[in-house]
């Protein structure tokens, strides 16, 4: 039998050395067809100059990687890739490379970055390492099968050294971070969440001027679970069957947006729409249902207020990450909890026919701005680390 | 039972349909016509050039606004409720 599919729920943040612009660390993530890659690079120094090397590291690594190339051609590429310091006479970044499969296979190679911290039911799992030597640098390479519910959590040597100096005679130091890590792993928690927790705590050693970049990049492995979100009518009438039976037929959770829209779907599936009459918050029009389907809203205003919501979530600090709550009942709030807590990949049939009600002057809705709303609706989206892909009608 | 429907979609939603949702839930309860209304709301009812869309029965009334709900509601929804809800009767409960 073949197992579960994966997805793999990444996110990460950089505080940036005090009194720079740029960050000296940098983390890629690049989605293919049934493998995650994470690249995290820390180039000397900080700036300018640590911001090209870090860059040119992760990206190059990266790029390789995807395309097939092995670990040796894409390390001899840096290395002579590289631009050389003028006052330090080499050439130098770290790396720690993640590889992780759809079905959990992963691979690790580190390069003089903190050794990556693998949590399985809540514990910390050691890892079997093995030392490679790939032209001249000494890499350590794993590889092992992680399960659902693991997270696997990279971070820079600025975190290990936080407070060095100034608070702490030694810095924060491995050992510790650990623990703290460990205590704050609840079930359930997100990626991005744990990075905030780790890189607040940075921040206060620092005494909120980080004497070095620091990244924490978390990465959780979830069940793959793919919403489907039809929004706006087909342009063409002959569509709406095949388009509402794309959605229907599609795997995961089922999402209508739009009232037409919606009864275009109760017409072609022959199920009755039950709008509901409570308004559970009197700025959002109230949800509807639909047999078959998980949930039915109304179209812009509610997907205007899902952004909201989620531009919020995205922009806030880290003190604020958890007084915002998914617990209200309105049609923005459902919406955005089934894109962002109970799907890991999100799917959107966009139909482009244009609404007469919304050429009307007192309507502040265009369909360019129905358009673009999607657009800006699947931005933030990504930058909570979903993959979303958009087909248009 | 008359179904009295008041549209929800978008362009309605702006204009106001949850101050005459609001109006009329308390106008049909100060007036004790549970029994006799059912209240609902409906998506885009294809008429959202002519203010707030709302239905009573098949009979569509429109601009309707959360300004005249209660007007609308005396002078408009109620008439049509009696005389869909008298001449609905005769057949099937008279006598």
């Amino acid at each position: 039998m073949r197992k579960q599919q994966l997805f793999i729920d990444a996110a990460y943040e950089s505080l940036n050395h005090y009194g720079e612009e740029l960050c000296g660390d940098k983390v890629e993530f690049i989605r293919g067809e049934g493998f995650f890659l994470a690249v995290l690079a820390d180039g000397l120094g900080s700036g300018v100059k640590a911001n090209i090397l870090a860059t040119l590291t992760s990206k190059i690594i990266a790029t390789m990687l995807a395309q097939g190339a092995g670990i040796h051609e894409a390390v001899e590429t840096i290395a002579s890739t590289l631009p050389v310091c003028s006052e330090r006479g080499i050439a130098y970044s770290t790396f720690t490379i993640v590889n992780i499969s759809d079905d959990g296979r992963v691979y690790i190679a580190e390069f003089d970055n903190p050794s990556m911290v693998y949590c399985r039911g809540g514990r910390l799992e050691p890892i079997a390492r093995s030392e490679l030597d790939v032209s001249g640098k000494r890499v350590y390479v794993s590889k092992f099968y992680a399960e659902q519910d693991d997270m696997l959590i990279l971070f820079s040597d600025g975190v290990v050294h936080a407070g060095v100096g100034r608070l702490l005679d030694l810095g924060w130091q491995y050992d510790n971070i650990v623990k703290y890590i460990r205590e704050n792993l609840k079930p359930g928690i997100a990626p991005r969440e744990l990075v905030r927790r780790l890189l607040s705590a940075v921040n206060t050693l620092y005494m909120d001027k980080p004497g070095d970049d620091s990244t924490v990049c978390a990465m959780l492995l979830r069940p793959k679970k793919i919403a489907t979100v039809m929004v706006g009518p087909p342009m063409s009438r002959e569509q709406d069957t095949s388009v509402v039976n794309k959605l229907m037929y599609s795997q995961g959770l089922r999402v209508v947006c739009g009232g037409t829209t919606s009864q275009i779907v109760s017409r072609v599936t022959g199920k009755e729409l039950k709008v509901s009459i409570d308004y559970e918050n009197p700025a959002v029009p109230p949800t509807a249902s639909l047999s078959g389907v998980d949930l039915v809203t109304e179209g812009v205003l509610t997907i205007g207020k899902c952004i909201d919501i989620l531009r919020g979530l995205n922009d806030t600090g880290p003190d604020h990450w958890d007084q915002i709550a998914l617990n209200k009942q309105d049609g923005a709030t459902q919406l955005t909890k089934i894109l962002l807590e109970s799907s890991t990949e999100v799917h959107f049939l966009v139909g482009r026919a244009i609404n007469p009600a919304h050429q009307n002057p007192g309507m502040p809705v265009s369909l360019g701005l129905k358009l673009n709303l999607i657009k800006e609706l699947s931005e933030e989206l990504k930058k909570t680390g979903k993959s979303v892909s958009i087909e248009y009608y | 039972m008359v179904d009295i429907c008041v549209c929800v979609g978008s362009s309605c939603h702006m204009r106001g349909s949850y101050q005459v949702i609001k109006t009329f839930t308390e106008l049909i309860k100060a007036e004790g016509l549970e029994g006799e209304v059912a209240l609902k709301a409906s998506f885009c009812m294809g008429r959202c050039m002519s203010g707030i869309s709302v239905s009573v029965g098949d009979e569509p009334i429109e601009h309707v606004g959360f300004v005249n709900a209660q007007e609308v509601f005396y002078t408009q929804v109620l008439p049509i409720v009696k005389r869909l809800s008298s001449g609905a009767q005769p057949d099937c409960l008279a006598e």
